[in-house]
């Protein structure tokens, strides 16, 4: 037994005590936000200048949204489903660099599903299989691999929608910003610039195909409107010290917007202020909105991220919003798109299909006698004494 | 001859496998239907279908909460997804060199083998071949529906055979029954009653 459990069962109990008195306090800032959404709602150009101005003058990497032209605290109701809509889902994995195995290699596997909504036919699968091996390693960090993945999605689904029947609609699981942590600094800094523009250009062909692009962020986390409603609330004198002026912290979007949308019904879209956004310009510009793709006594959120092109398109717009709610109802009472979840399906690579990949390129270098570095002393000895299975080593 | 391929090998011993198909492919085969595995040559593995297996997993369950599932999710769980049916079959016999046996086989199918439903014409040479020796491995089986997968196998290969003008070949197969159960007077009205409620 690894873990002592009478030291975290009474860990356990003070983290019990401390959640109680953490959320009374969230129940009263969530008060406040919501009071200042009902306040500010409206005051949409008075924003976008206020945040522009707190981006000028006072924090650069200020992160959170701004208004377009709806107001803020709306709801917008279920649109009909267009009678034929041909979607297309990808959703990428990965098989990480790992130098205590038998061979060092990475995989990008990509998996992509497209169904034609309003027919019976059964959906067509297709998979991208990448092996990167050799000089392609060098320098492959886990976040480089994760940002070839996320190209290789966008790609497919590219490729997927050149010459599929119109209107075509793409989705991916997660934000449409591509993230990472260390590209953005440093000698790779380079790499992540090739990638982004790459990425750019694809999102321009999907503009120029007249494509429906999204990403779909379930049960999300960040705190967007909450922090332009701190902008909102701040005087003149915090705007010096905005970075830690957070009277609304620890409240999300999420749990702001639970009580504003019914089943069914999306946000106002906003435009996404960031650091990082800014290389997104004109029609790629970042947009979001929140959707409850929950019930009546259960509300679900999610956040749906858009392009410019697609939010300033109400009929765009519109049979995103019907195609993602029917997809989430779709699945059950745990709303989620179908299309996505049998993308991950698609695309997901198990543990013992690493293990097949690694023995097929171990087979491959003995069979033409080349010598092969054998797993780590590190290694060999978890996996002989069974610890596979124990969680985050 | 049309050859109906209804899936293939999964897992197999001496007396039994087990075939793995797709959903789409289970509109042919059957309860009780004789199911046949080319092997090397001439070999060829008879068995008897006793039991259809339809798997779920995780999504499955969910889907079936859904407010009505879609026609293209239902289609696709039963074309894309790998949700293999399981037909089990009770191995009854094998043809070697031409020659058919109701013996157990030399040696079981192998991994991905595949299985074919058996047509009219070649039920008729299995079951007409010898005297229904292949009876008593169906039997041994206590932990099958003995009853019931008798009266289906005895009315399909009826049927096989009187589209070729034998209609005495089930008053045959029931009357070798009732001598091989004449000891054992519960099976052999479990197995009448079922005959019965067939006919």
């Amino acid at each position: 037994m690894a873990l002592d459990f009478l030291q975290v069962s009474q860990q356990v109990k003070q983290m019990g005590e401390t959640a109680l008195q953490h959320q009374a306090d969230q129940k009263t800032r969530l008060a406040e936000t919501r009071a200042m959404l009902e306040g500010c709602a409206a005051e949409i150009e008075q924003l976008q200048h206020k945040v522009q101005d707190v981006v000028r003058n006072y924090d650069q990497t200020l992160r959170c949204a701004v208004p377009v032209n709806e107001v803020m605290n709306s709801n917008h109701p279920l649109p009909p489903m267009l009678e034929h809509v041909t979607l297309i889902a990808a959703d990428g994995s990965q098989i990480f660099a790992d130098r205590h195995a038998e061979v060092e290699y990475c995989l990008v596997n990509t998996g992509a599903i497209v169904m034609m909504c309003g027919s019976a036919d059964a959906p067509v699968t297709s998979i991208r299989s990448r092996l990167i091996y050799a000089e392609e390693l060098e320098g492959m960090s886990d976040d480089r691999l994760s940002l070839q993945r996320d190209l290789a999605e966008r790609t497919r689904l590219l490729e997927l929608a050149t010459g599929a029947p119109a209107p075509v609609i793409t989705l991916t699981d997660g934000p449409l910003e591509l993230w990472t942590t260390t590209l953005e600094e440093g000698r790779v800094a380079g790499e992540f610039k090739k990638s982004l523009d790459q990425y750019l250009a694809v999102l321009s062909q999907l503009k120029d195909l007249n494509v429906v692009t999204a990403g779909y962020v379930d049960k999300p986390g960040a705190d967007l409107v909450v922090r332009l409603l701190e902008v909102a609330k701040a005087e003149a004198g915090d705007l010096a010290e905005m970075r830690k002026f957070r009277p609304f912290k620890g409240v999300t979007d999420r749990e702001l917007f639970k009580d504003v949308l019914q089943p069914g019904e999306r946000s106002a879209i906003f435009n996404i202020q960031s650091r990082s956004s800014k290389s997104y310009q004109g029609e790629l510009g970042l947009h979001f909105f929140y959707l409850n793709v929950g019930k009546v006594e259960h509300p679900y959120l999610a956040r749906v991220e858009v392009p410019a092109w697609v939010a300033q398109d109400r009929a765009m717009l519109d049979s995103l919003h019907a195609v993602l709610v029917s997809q989430c109802r779709m699945i059950g009472p745990r709303a989620y798109p179908y299309l996505l979840h049998r993308a991950h399906e698609t695309a997901v690579v198990s543990l013992e299909e690493k293990d097949q990949v690694t023995t097929m390129i171990v087979n491959e270098l003995r069979t033409r006698g080349l010598e092969v570095a054998g797993v780590s002393a590190k290694q060999y000895n978890k996996d002989v004494s069974g610890t596979r299975t124990r969680y985050g080593t | 001859m049309t050859q109906y391929e209804i899936g293939r090998l999964l897992r197999a011993g001496t007396t039994g496998f087990v075939v793995g198909c797709r959903a789409a492919q289970i509109d042919a085969p059957s309860f009780g239907a004789l199911v046949r595995v080319s092997l090397d040559g001439d070999y060829q593995v008879y068995g008897l279908i006793h039991d259809i297996h339809i798997d779920d997993d995780g999504l499955v369950r969910q889907l079936v909460t859904a407010e009505g599932v879609d026609e293209a999710v239902i289609a696709d769980n039963r074309v894309n997804r790998n949700v293999p049916l399981e037909l089990s079959v009770l191995t009854v016999g094998f043809q070697l060199d031409g020659k058919i046996s109701h013996l157990l086989p030399p040696r079981p199918p192998l991994s991905l083998d595949v299985i074919y439903l058996c047509s009219a014409e070649e039920v008729r040479q299995f079951t007409g071949s010898g005297r229904f020796g292949y009876f008593r491995h169906l039997l041994r089986a206590e932990d099958l529906p003995v009853g019931e997968l008798l009266a289906a196998h005895i009315q399909q290969a009826a049927a096989a055979h009187a589209i070729a003008g034998d209609v005495e070949w089930k008053n045959a197969a029931t009357q070798e029954l009732i001598t091989l159960l004449r000891d054992d007077y519960s099976t052999l009205m479990s197995v009448l009653g079922a005959l019965g409620d067939a006919s």
